[in-house]
C-alpha cells in the first residue's frame, strides 16, 4: 500500500545516458553530490582543490578551495602559492568562517533528521488510526455518504470548539483579575493578557488569522 | 562501504586523516569519471594534497589543459555565476537544509493537528492535553480546512452525478454512549457501507452533544 516516491538507489551502467531528461536530472544530482564530496574532502583533510564541470548545456560549474582562480593560477603557472603574513591572516579568518558554517550545517542536519524521524512516527500512527477508523482516511478516498456523515461530525466538533473557546476566555478574564500567570489547561501559554482574547478567532471573521496561527504554531 | 556518520571537521589524527584522504580522493576521481561518462560532458579535477608537492589531476595533463582552456574562454560573468568556494557552498547547503527543515516541521505539524482533530472528534469533546493558543488556532483552522475540502469533494461529485446516494437515515434517538471503544468497533475502513454501519456511525455524530462538560 505504501507508494514509493522514487526508485531509490539503482545500479546503472556507466555509459552515456540516452534519454535527455534522464541525463539532465542525473547531471544535476551528481554534480551536486560531487561538490558535496569535494567540500567534505576539503573540510576533513584540509586539501586545496579545484573542480571544473561543464553541464550538458555547456554551462560552467566550478568549485575551488580556497578559490577556483587561485588553484587554477597555481596549476597553470606552476608557482607555489604566496605565503605572505597578510595572506595567512586572510586564510585563517576564512577557515574560521568555514568551521563555523560546518558546525551550523551539522546542527541543521541533525535537527532535520530528528524531524524526519518524527514524521515517520506520525505517519505510522496515522496509518494505524486509518485502519481502525474509516473516517480518518483522506477525504478523496471517502464515498459520498461517508463524507456527509463526516461533515456532520466535524460541524458538531466546530460547535464544541466555539463553546470551549468561550469557556476559556471567561476563565481567563477571571484569572487575570487576580493577575495570576498560567491557567490550568494552558500549560504552554503563561503570559495572559489581551493577546489571549485576540488570539482566539474561533468564529471566522478573518480567515487569514487561521493561516497565520497555523504557520506560527511551530517556528 | 562503511556507513558511519563522519563529523564535518578537520581530522586531527594524522593516520586517520591520511587514510580518509586516500579513500576519498579515489572515490572523488571515480565520481568525476562517472559524471563525464554518463552525461557526456567535460570536466577536470586538480587536487593539491598535503603529502605531495605535485597535484593529483584528472583526467590527464592534456585533458585538464583542454577543459581549462574551454573554461578560460567563458566570459568572467558566466564563470563566476556558478563558481563556488567552501563558504558559498556551505551557505547554500545551509539554506537548502533550512527550507527542508521548515517544510518537514510544517508537514509534521499539519499531521499532528489532524490527528488532534480526530481525537477530539472521536471523543466528542475537546481533548485538552495542554493546548496553547497556537494549538487552538491550528485546530480551528484544520476543522475549517476539512470542511472546505469535503465541500469541494461533494460539489464535484454532485456535478459528476455518478453516485446516487440514498439520503442517510434520520438520526436515531440520542444514545448516551460516550464509550469511545464501543464506537470504534463499528468502524470500517472501506467503502462497503450497509445500513447497519450507517446507523452505528451516526452515533458519534450525536456524541458531540453529550461530550461537553
Amino acid at each position: 500500500m505504501s507508494k514509493k516516491s522514487s526508485l531509490g538507489r539503482q545500479k546503472i551502467p556507466i555509459e552515456k545516458i540516452l534519454k535527455k531528461s534522464h541525463l539532465q536530472v542525473t547531471f544535476s544530482k551528481r554534480r551536486s553530490g560531487l561538490f558535496k564530496k569535494v567540500s567534505e574532502l576539503c573540510t576533513l583533510c584540509g586539501v586545496e582543490i579545484a573542480i571544473v564541470v561543464f553541464s550538458p548545456a555547456d554551462k560552467a560549474f566550478s568549485f575551488g578551495h580556497p578559490e577556483v582562480e587561485s588553484i587554477l593560477d597555481r596549476y597553470l603557472t606552476r608557482n607555489p602559492p604566496p605565503e605572505s603574513s597578510a595572506h595567512q591572516l586572510v586564510e585563517a579568518h576564512r577557515n574560521a568562517n568555514v568551521r563555523d558554517l560546518n558546525v551550523q550545517l551539522t546542527q541543521l542536519l541533525n535537527h532535520l533528521e530528528i524531524e524526519k524521524k518524527q514524521g515517520e512516527e506520525i505517519e505510522q500512527a496515522r496509518k494505524v488510526r486509518q485502519s481502525q477508523f474509516w473516517w480518518e482516511s483522506p477525504i478523496d478516498e471517502l464515498a459520498l455518504n461517508e463524507l456527509v456523515q463526516l461533515k456532520g461530525s466535524i460541524e458538531e466538533l466546530k460547535k464544541n470548539m466555539g463553546k470551549f473557546a468561550n469557556k476559556c476566555i471567561i476563565e481567563q478574564s477571571n484569572a487575570s483579575s487576580s493577575n495570576m500567570g498560567g491557567v490550568n489547561g494552558f500549560g504552554r501559554y503563561d503570559s495572559f493578557d489581551n493577546k489571549f482574547g485576540l488570539g482566539i478567532n474561533i468564529v471566522p471573521t478573518h480567515p487569514n488569522a487561521y493561516y497565520l496561527g497555523f504557520r506560527n504554531g511551530y517556528l | 562501504m562503511t556507513r558511519k556518520k563522519v563529523k564535518l571537521a578537520f581530522i586531527e589524527n594524522n593516520t586517520a586523516r591520511k587514510s580518509a584522504y586516500n579513500k576519498r580522493k579515489k572515490s572523488l576521481v571515480k565520481k568525476v569519471d562517472e559524471l563525464t561518462a554518463l552525461c557526456g560532458i567535460d570536466a577536470c579535477a586538480i587536487i593539491y594534497g598535503p603529502y605531495d608537492a605535485q597535484p593529483e589531476i584528472w583526467p590527464s595533463p592534456s585533458g585538464v589543459q583542454e577543459v581549462l582552456s574551454k573554461f578560460m574562454t567563458v566570459p568572467e560573468v558566466e564563470q563566476s555565476r556558478k563558481m563556488m568556494n567552501q563558504e558559498s557552498f556551505l551557505k547554500q547547503r545551509i539554506s537548502k537544509s533550512e527550507k527542508q527543515l521548515q517544510k518537514q516541521r510544517r508537514d509534521n505539524r499539519e499531521k499532528e493537528t489532524t490527528m488532534h482533530m480526530f481525537r477530539c472528534l472521536n471523543a466528542g469533546n475537546i481533548v485538552q492535553n495542554s493546548m496553547s493558543v497556537g494549538d487552538l488556532n491550528d485546530l480551528s483552522w484544520m476543522i475549517d480546512h476539512n470542511l472546505r475540502a469535503i465541500g469541494r469533494r461533494m460539489e464535484s461529485d454532485d456535478r459528476e452525478n455518478i453516485i446516487h446516494q440514498s439520503p442517510p437515515p434520520p438520526p436515531p434517538p440520542t444514545a448516551p454512549n460516550n464509550n469511545e471503544i464501543a464506537m470504534m468497533g463499528h468502524g470500517h475502513a472501506g467503502m462497503a457501507m450497509n445500513n447497519n454501519d450507517l446507523i452505528q456511525s451516526q452515533m458519534f455524530m450525536d456524541m458531540g452533544m453529550n461530550g461537553y462538560e
